[in-house]
């Protein structure tokens, strides 16, 4: 299973992730740059956003309230945007590209 | 010149009031260092110290607030997982969820998700603006205030309070019961005795709270408190929900004191900063991680290795400790350019770990950052010029200052400043 995660200057980096970790761990236990994850994965801190498009989007699970809450209250402003640490890797995102922006925070 | 090579860190009382020649003494020596005492490994480097943050299969926090002292177990065998679970009974400090390995720290955790929304913090940050201005109210006519225990503790206390839902008229005994911050984490002068200890204080309020709203559920932040249920849909028992909230008293308290008092500090004794970020407000955020990244309220923490592995150069057994140099990793020249400077435009301030990184890194670091924003703004508004007080502190050129005793903790134990009031 691969996940590639680029970053806003166009950098590829492909991943082979494991299955049971978060897109947001799959990332920072693979040492990608880009996703600060602050808070660990508690959905508290907004700091490892990525962009999905709409067909990988399909194949996850919507964003909670909470999910949603905290991309505006970091003022999120792309509908696309996703808090990575709430997406869990499993076998049907096998090859999932995703977007990062150029900062986690402003 | 001190010779370091001497030097016990953990007991030496003159360091904790000038650590940071003492952690280039250790960087110095690569990214990880082993002490010539107690068997520690530390770290120094931003990015070692990073991973290790991020591995938690390969690194326990059992002893993140226990430290240097000798495990409570003879490390065994290529694994030691499990006897670091087999030893957390009895000891409060192995049952503190900043000390806890998942999967139990993932459930703990998640019980704390709730107290941390946006929606919960927004409410808490209105009564930040109230509460700042009444303290300040106790002080205002005075020209002068100690800013440790006149404004930051009791502010910090009943910021938590509110957080967690207290109900008004129990604010008052909660600030009593933190009447000054008492004995220091990781005290130089040993550990302290365990029945001074105020958590246990506010543990026992806090049993009788979640007991009632269960009993007795009504439409506030308690009962969601005693209502949430760990992700398997079970209901917490009472008394871990309890010391999990009284934990965040200790967890925010201290840390944010610290800060504040770190950040009037800097801009009591640099007066054209202070000038600068009075008239551009906006500058504040970025002060304060700058803040945040010189003078770490937390400069050190711990980690056990459960795996034999290795770190920069050096080969690590099972069993050993390593202390996490969060005030050197801050100012790792790899990662900081210039980084002993105070630079209030650095456009990397906010990189660093003063909150740590990973499973643990601090759930309230967005509620600390609105209590210091909360801080200076307010105190901006009432004060037209904020100085050191020269009657406890000394003139500008021989500056009295002193620091808590501790080898985790940095800051100043008091700090007094004198202002001319707004007009």
């Amino acid at each position: 299973m691969q996940i590639t995660y680029i970053e806003s200057d166009g950098t590829a980096h492909t991943v082979e992730a494991k299955s049971g970790w978060s897109v947001m761990e799959n990332a920072v236990k693979n040492g990608v740059p880009g996703i600060l994850a602050e808070c660990g994965g508690s959905a508290t801190c907004g700091t490892c956003r990525i962009y999905v498009g709409p067909d990988w989007q399909a194949r996850m699970a919507a964003p909670t309230p909470d999910e949603l809450a905290l991309l505006e209250y970091v003022e999120e402003e792309r509908s696309d945007a996703r808090l990575s640490c709430q997406i869990g890797m499993n076998e049907q995102l096998d090859g999932l590209t995703v977007h990062m922006p150029e900062r986690q925070y402003s | 010149m001190k010779r370091f090579e001497d030097v016990d860190y953990f007991s030496d009382k003159a360091l904790p009031d000038d650590p940071q020649p003492y952690f280039e003494y250790l960087r110095a020596q690569g990214p990880a260092a082993r002490l010539p005492q107690r068997g520690v490994v530390a770290i120094t480097s931003y990015d070692e110290g990073s991973a290790i943050f991020r591995n938690e299969e390969r690194f326990s926090s059992y002893n993140a607030a226990y430290g240097p002292q000798p495990l409570p177990f003879t490390p065994e065998g290529d694994d030691i997982t499990d006897q670091i679970e087999s030893h957390r009974d009895g000891n409060l400090i192995f049952r503190m969820i900043s000390t806890f390995d998942p999967p139990n720290h993932t459930r703990l955790r998640h019980l704390l998700k709730g107290l941390f929304s946006p929606k919960r913090l927004k409410e808490n940050e209105k009564f930040m603006w109230k509460l700042a201005d009444g303290l300040i109210d106790e002080f205002i006519d005075k020209g002068s205030f100690e800013i440790v225990s006149q404004f930051a503790l009791p502010f910090a206390t009943l910021v938590i309070a509110d957080l967690l839902g207290v109900p008004e008229e129990d604010h008052k005994a909660f600030r009593k019961i933190f009447d000054s911050l008492g004995s220091v984490t990781g005290s130089v002068n040993g550990p302290s005795k365990p029945e001074n200890n105020p958590l246990l204080k506010i543990e026992a309020y806090f049993v009788g709270y979640i007991e009632d709203r269960r009993a007795n559920p009504r439409d506030d932040v308690l009962t969601d408190l005693a209502l949430t249920k760990y992700p398997d849909g079970s209901l917490p028992a009472v008394k871990d929900v309890a010391s999990l909230s009284a934990f965040l008293f200790a967890a925010g308290q201290e840390a944010t004191v610290r800060v504040a008092a770190s950040m009037l500090h800097i801009l009591g004794e640099d007066r054209a900063l202070q000038q600068r970020l009075r008239e551009d407000r906006s500058l504040i955020g970025n002060f304060t991680e700058e803040a945040l990244r010189m003078e770490a309220a937390v400069k050190a923490g711990f980690r056990l290795a459960k795996v034999r592995t290795t770190v920069g150069d050096l080969d690590i057994e099972p069993g050993t400790t390593l202390m996490m140099c969060i005030a050197a990793m801050n100012r790792d020249p790899g990662r900081f350019a210039d980084p002993n400077t105070f630079d209030v435009d650095r456009k990397n301030a906010r990189d660093h770990v003063a909150f740590g990184r990973g499973i643990h890194s601090c759930i309230g670091a967005p509620l600390a950052r609105a209590e210091l924003k909360v801080t200076l703004e307010r105190l901006f508004d009432r004060m037209a010029e904020i100085g050191i007080d020269e009657a406890r502190h000394g003139p500008a050129d021989n500056r009295d200052y002193r620091y808590a005793p501790s080898y985790v903790v940095h800051g100043l134990t008091e700090l007094h400043l004198a202002f001319t009031p707004a007009a």
